[in-house]
This record gives structure tokens, sequence and C-alpha cells, in this order.
């Protein structure tokens, strides 16, 4: 009896270990609260240098999604390493852990920010980090440090910050502007004949048109997917809710949205079913960004939507054909429309004050005007500064940038885009049933239904 | 030969064991229990809400579906995929020509990682340019509604049940071992005796594997409950919920919703279902010692 007990306890425990998988989640420790307090007098202090009391360097841990194929890889290493020049860092040592992607990137930092362990500077990959790190309390805030340096907090308009703010404190300091447009290929708008809008067709009737000549010409009209979040189908929805009148720009600007069963947002899921079924590729279902892109590049899709970052690819021979920059025209969605949203900003999750200090200090560096020009140049990334004097050599070397700096302006309508203002789980489900849109299996209305439900899981 | 203390040596051998067991294993699942009953997110530390998050879960209709899915995969992975390994080492047992090399080639895809196989297929059934499109240009087939085998909920299921079930490779070496231990006495005395080959496998092969198809099921049960990657490389619980099970709900729970109390609570029913699995099968497969002597 005793050893039949013995016996069934050994199974029962072995039958836990066998299948606990991936349950436990871990329990949240620390504050930074106690940081974030001395931080006010120490705010004072950042401009002085970052050298710690000791004379020894300052090591700053950076979890860094900007590596490998990372269009802004080679940027991030000039800026560590010339911020390692500067008074400011010249004491400052990083210590680096690379995670390629920015969603594997994502998961790691919500993990650590519920165990308590967030690196010193805290790069924001979006889907709301900045909320939960705010709001678990392991990041600075950094307010303070903006109105001790006025100089600084006169980069940024209230706009960009008012987004990285949370319960009436910054934490994040944006360091760009996300926009983005449509990149045709002229060449086979010519070979369709089509005459390109010099800067937005005039709604989307006529650019249904356009796509109807295309299709006619044997050329897949648009790229599309569904894919991990679905990135270029949301950004063509983006385009019709934000476009389609007053309430659709409004539902399209505001934040966490809760109701989708909204006429606007109806008539767009039906839209993007209708793309789906006359106007992309066969793999657009399922598919994921990159080899939407390479359709794109191979020159098997007319209209791709995205943001300047995708500017460098065109001329990188590993990613696109040689010359295909030049085979590159930009416009705006239809109705001038243009995606624009501020930027999730970079944090400080150390807790020391020392570096807290060299953090702070190595943002300011990272927003300096010169590091948003360079950023421009070398990655895409729009100056979060307005009025920053571009270049004039940038329309030389770079021609497309400067188009993209010009046609900005031009824009009637902007709006946000789901993956900087929804909740995440309704990200996930838009990316899900996006395929059961496309085939029909479900209609607008319950695909709409659908993100409601999701949204309001989060409440 | 009698041993001294017998019941003493047990307790201390498996001491280490049971500590490590705890410290690695027990602790979490006892958090895991607790905070299944506490409201619990990023934000906020547990605090306890009773059955909140269970009343949640199976009031959604996600959740019922990926038990669904969940329960439907093991019963393929217990039964074809076991089968089928047995079926292989059956063949392989009789050493036909090129056997040794039939049996390596068929343990590869069990060595790549799951999350490469995932890539693979992913890459390989592709509309675009898979092997579908071709093959579908040689059925003569409409080349406008080539299947797309992952994107479309009407195949998603068993395209990725396809990705893992046809390689038994374990089980077939597992399967062959187990023969290799049965007595060939046995076996000898059948050849006298005028049985064919089939009915040596009926009579004899067979009913000597029942415990180890047994502990075949059982792994392969288990396996189904906690899996993942493969599913989260390919569709992601996708499209709708037609590919979603319990890992993958709980994982969205936790990293997508942020809510930990939930994603507990589906834990512990991912534990539970697993426990009940294993004694389940033990019930069914298992001779129980009084019945093998003939008691």
């Amino acid at each position: 009896m005793k050893k039949k007990t013995v016996s069934r306890f050994l199974g029962l425990a072995l039958s836990g270990l066998m299948v606990l998988g991936v349950t436990a989640c871990g329990s949240s420790a620390g504050s930074q609260e106690a940081a974030a307090d001395q931080s006010g007098g120490a705010a004072e202090e950042v401009q002085q240098g970052t050298e710690d009391s000791s004379g020894d360097k300052i090591v700053l841990d950076v979890i860094n999604y900007h590596v490998g194929t990372d269009y802004a890889a080679e940027y991030y290493t000039y800026l560590f390493d010339a911020f390692q020049q500067t008074e400011e860092g010249k004491n400052v040592e990083f210590h680096f852990e690379e995670i390629p992607t920015t969603d594997a990137f994502n998961q790691k930092i919500k993990l650590l920010i519920s165990s308590g362990d967030l690196p010193d500077i805290v790069f924001n990959g979006g889907n709301n980090i900045t909320e939960l790190a705010a709001k678990s309390g392991k990041v600075a805030d950094l307010t303070p440090y903006f109105e001790a340096d006025p100089e600084w907090r006169a980069l940024f308009d209230d706009t960009s910050l008012e987004f990285n703010t949370v319960d009436g404190k910054i934490y994040g300091v944006p360091v760009s502007k996300e926009i983005s447009y449509i990149y045709y290929n002229k060449e086979l708008f010519a070979q369709a004949g089509i005459e390109a809008p010099e800067v937005a067709y005039a709604d989307w009737d006529e650019f249904f048109e356009a796509c109807d000549k295309l299709k006619a010409a044997g050329i897949t009209p648009v790229g599309m997917d569904t894919a991990d979040s679905g990135w270029l189908t949301n950004l063509w929805m983006s385009a019709l809710i934000g476009t389609n009148g007053d309430a659709g720009n409004q539902w399209m600007n505001s934040m966490y949205p809760t109701d989708f069963n909204t006429p606007e947002v109806t008539a767009a899921a039906e839209t993007i079913q209708r793309m789906f079924q006359e106007y992309t590729t066969a793999d657009a279902v399922g598919g994921k960004y990159d080899p939407m892109a390479t359709h794109f590049f191979n020159g098997e899709v007319a209209m791709f939507p995205n943001g300047p970052w995708m500017i460098p690819d065109f001329s990188e021979t590993e990613k696109a054909p040689e010359g295909f920059y030049d085979k590159v025209g930009i416009m705006l969605l239809p109705g001038n429309g243009m995606e624009m949203v501020p930027t999730p900003g970079d944090m400080v999750g150390a807790m020391e004050e020392e570096k807290i200090k060299a953090a702070v200090a190595f943002l300011k560096f990272e927003t300096l005007p010169e590091n948003q020009i360079k950023a421009l140049e070398m990655t895409g990334l729009q100056p979060v500064s307005n009025d920053l004097e571009i270049p004039s050599a940038l329309t030389e070397s770079d021609p497309l940038m400067a188009q993209v700096l010009e046609i900005q302006n031009q824009a009637k309508v902007t709006y946000g885009q789901n993956q900087a203002y929804w909740y995440q789980n309704t990200i996930d489900t838009f990316s899900t049933e996006l395929p059961e849109l496309a085939y029909g299996n479900i209609t607008p209305e319950e695909f709409c239904e659908k993100l409601s439900e999701s949204a309001k899981k989060n409440q | 030969m009698k041993i001294k203390n017998r019941g003493l040596w047990i307790t201390l051998f498996t001491v280490p064991c049971m500590l490590l067991f705890a410290l690695v294993y027990a602790a979490p699942i006892v958090t895991v229990f607790y905070t299944s009953l506490c409201n619990y997110t990023v934000f906020s530390p547990p605090e306890f809400a009773g059955l909140k998050n269970f009343v949640t879960i199976f009031g959604d209709e996600d959740f019922l579906k990926s038990i669904g899915n969940t329960l439907l995969w093991v019963l393929l992975q217990s039964t074809f995929h076991v089968t089928l390994g047995l079926v292989m080492a059956l063949i392989l047992r009789r050493k036909p020509k090129g056997w040794k090399i039939v049996r390596t080639a068929y343990m590869i895809p069990n060595i790549i990682p799951t999350a490469a196989t995932g890539v693979m297929f992913t890459l390989l059934l592709n509309p675009s340019f898979g092997v579908v499109k071709p093959l579908w240009e040689k059925l003569g087939s409409d080349m406008g509604q080539v299947p797309n085998l992952f994107g479309n909920s009407r195949y998603a299921f068993w395209t990725v049940t396809f990705t893992w079930i046809l390689y038994s490779g374990f089980n077939t070496i597992i399967f062959l071992a187990e023969m290799g231990a049965v007595d060939q006495e046995i076996y000898e005395a059948a050849r006298v005796d005028g049985a064919k080959s089939w009915q040596v496998d009926r009579y004899i092969t067979l009913p000597l594997m029942k415990n180890i198809f047994g502990t075949c099921v059982t792994l392969a049960s288990v396996a189904m409950v906690s899996q993942f990657d493969i599913i989260y490389m390919t569709t992601k619980g996708g499209p709708g919920t037609s590919t979603l099970n319990l890992p993958i709900y709980l994982y969205k729970a936790a990293t997508l919703e942020n809510n930990y109390g939930k994603a507990n609570a589906v834990g512990v029913v991912q534990i539970i279902t697993g426990i009940s699995l294993v004694l389940l099968i033990q019930r069914l497969f298992m001779t129980k010692a009084g019945e093998e002597d003939g008691r």
C-alpha cells in the first residue's frame, strides 16, 4: 500500500513536470520610485558629466535590437562610439546584450519589466512598453531632467512628449517621428500606362482605378501581409480609416480604441477584404513583411506602403536589384493622407543615481540635432525636432529622402496606426483574423466585432 | 540479496532529485496554482480573486477552441503518430535491405530543431514560391486559387499537424529497442510451430509491445499538451483560432494581455489536463503485476 502511494506520488510529480511547459510567470520585484524621487536633485548635475564619484567607469547595461541586418544597426554602433568620445560619455562603458528583431526584444523587455531587471537604457520597440514600464514603477521619471534643461526640452513638440507621458510624468525620450506613405514602381506604372500623381490620388476611387489598370496589365497592384502584426495591411487600413472624414480621422488618432464597430472601421475592413481578394499577391495572406518587401524589390508589386527607413534598402544590392533606387517614386495616401505618429521614446531603467545621470546623458546625446540629422541620413528616421536645418547635400546624395521631407509638408490629413495606438492583443487579433476576412470566412462586421472583443479584454 | 534498511536507502538516493524537483518545478507549480486565483498583471502584484480567472477563460470561446484543438492533437498523436512509429519498427525489425539507412533517415526530422522545421515548412508551402504552386499547375487547376495551406483556416490545422505527425522516429527507436529485448526463443518456438511472419507480429510482438506502446502514447500526449514552438513559428494559433492550442492561448494571455493571473489559470488547466491524460493512459495500457502473472 505504502509502495503504491509512493509510486503514485512520483508518477504525479513526473507528470506535472512534463506538462509544466510555459506556465510560471515571475513575480514583480523592486521599484524605481526611490530612484525617481532622487532624480529631481540629480537632474541639474547631468550636464556636469557622468563620472562616478569614485572616479571609476560607469557601466550601463543596454539591450540592443538594432543589430545584425537591422536598418539602424550601423547608426547605433556609431552613436555608442561617438558618445564615448564626449565629455559626458568618456567615463561610460556599455555592456550590450543583443536581441535581433523588435518582436523578440519587446517580449524580453516585458519579462524584465515584470521581474524588475530592466537594463539601464531601455530602448523602446513600441507595443505599449512605455505605459507598462511606467505603471510598473521600474523606469525613471524624466520630467525633472527636461525641466532642468529647457534647451533640450525645446527640441520636442508637445505632441511627442505627451505621447511619452504617463500620469503627468515623462518617461520616454522620443528620438524620431514615424511617417509612412506609398512607394511605387515607376517602371510598372509606365508599363500599365499610368501616370502617378504628383502628391497623391485625390480619393480612393482614383486609387482603385489605377489598381484596376495595373491589374489589367498583369501587374499586382499592392503589397499586403497578415503575419506577425500585418504591418503593411495595417498601414492600408489605417489610411482607409484615417482619410474617411473627420470621424474616421479622429478615431484613427485615438489611443487604445475599444469600439471597432464604427461605420468607418467597417468600411475599411470591407475594402481591405476586397484588396486581398483582387489586388495583392497569393502569399499575402499568412505572409510576413520580408517576402512582401522582396516582391516589391523584384518588381512584382507596384505599390508598397512604408516609411522612410525603407529607403536605404532600395540601394542595398543584397536586398534589391542594382538600380532599383531610381525606379522608386513616392506618393501620399489618397486624399493627401499620411500616417504620422510620435515614436515611443527610449527610457531609463537604471536604479542608481550615477547610472541614471549617465543614461540621461546618452539620451540627450542621441537627440542632439546633429545626431537626428545623422540618423536621417543613415537610417531614414525622421527627426523628432521640427525646423532642423536639413543639409542641402541630402538632395543630391539621397533624392528620395529629400522628396520625403518635401512631400510630408503637403499632407492634409495625418493619422496614427495600430502598432502605436491599439492594445497589443488587438494587434494580434487583427493579424490572426485578417486571413479569415481575406478568404471571406468572416464578414467585415464580424472582423470588427472580434477586434472590439479583443480590445475589451484589456479593461 | 537482502538489503538492510532498504526504505532508508531509497529515500536517501531520491532526496537530491526531489529537492531539485521542489526547487525548480514544485515551487513554480504552487505559484501557478496560487496566482491563478489572483488578479495579477504586469502592473500589479497578485491579489486574491477566487475563481474569477477560471470563469473568464471558460466563458471565452477562444479558450474552449484551444482545448478542443489540444485534445484533437493529443488524439491524433497518440493514435496515428505512435502507430506509425510501431509500423515502421515492425518493418525495420525484419532488417530489409537498406534498413539502417531508412532508420537513420527517419530519425532526421526528429533531430532538426522544431523552429527550423517551422520556417522550412512555411517556405516550402508558400503559395507564391513553394512546392504547392508547381504541383497545382501540373494538376491543371486554376492558378488563381493556389491553396494557401498555412494562411487559410480551411487547411491550416491539418497543415500544421502535417509538420510533425509523420515523423515518428523516436517511437520507432523505442519500439525497436523493446523488440530487441524480446526473448528470441519465443520467436524460434513460433517458427517451429509454423507461424507465418504476420502471425508472429500479431500474436507475439504486438502483445509484448503493450506496455511500451502505453509509454509512447503518454509521451506523445504530453508533448501535444505542451506543443508550442512549431505552431508559433508557422501560424501563431491562426488564422482565426484554427490552430490555437492551450500553450499559445496561455502565451498570448501572458504576453499580449499582460494578464498573468489568467495565463496561470490556463496553466492550471494545462497541468490538470496533462496529469489526467497520463493517469488515463496508464490505466488503459499498463498491465498490472497480478494480471501479468495470471492471478
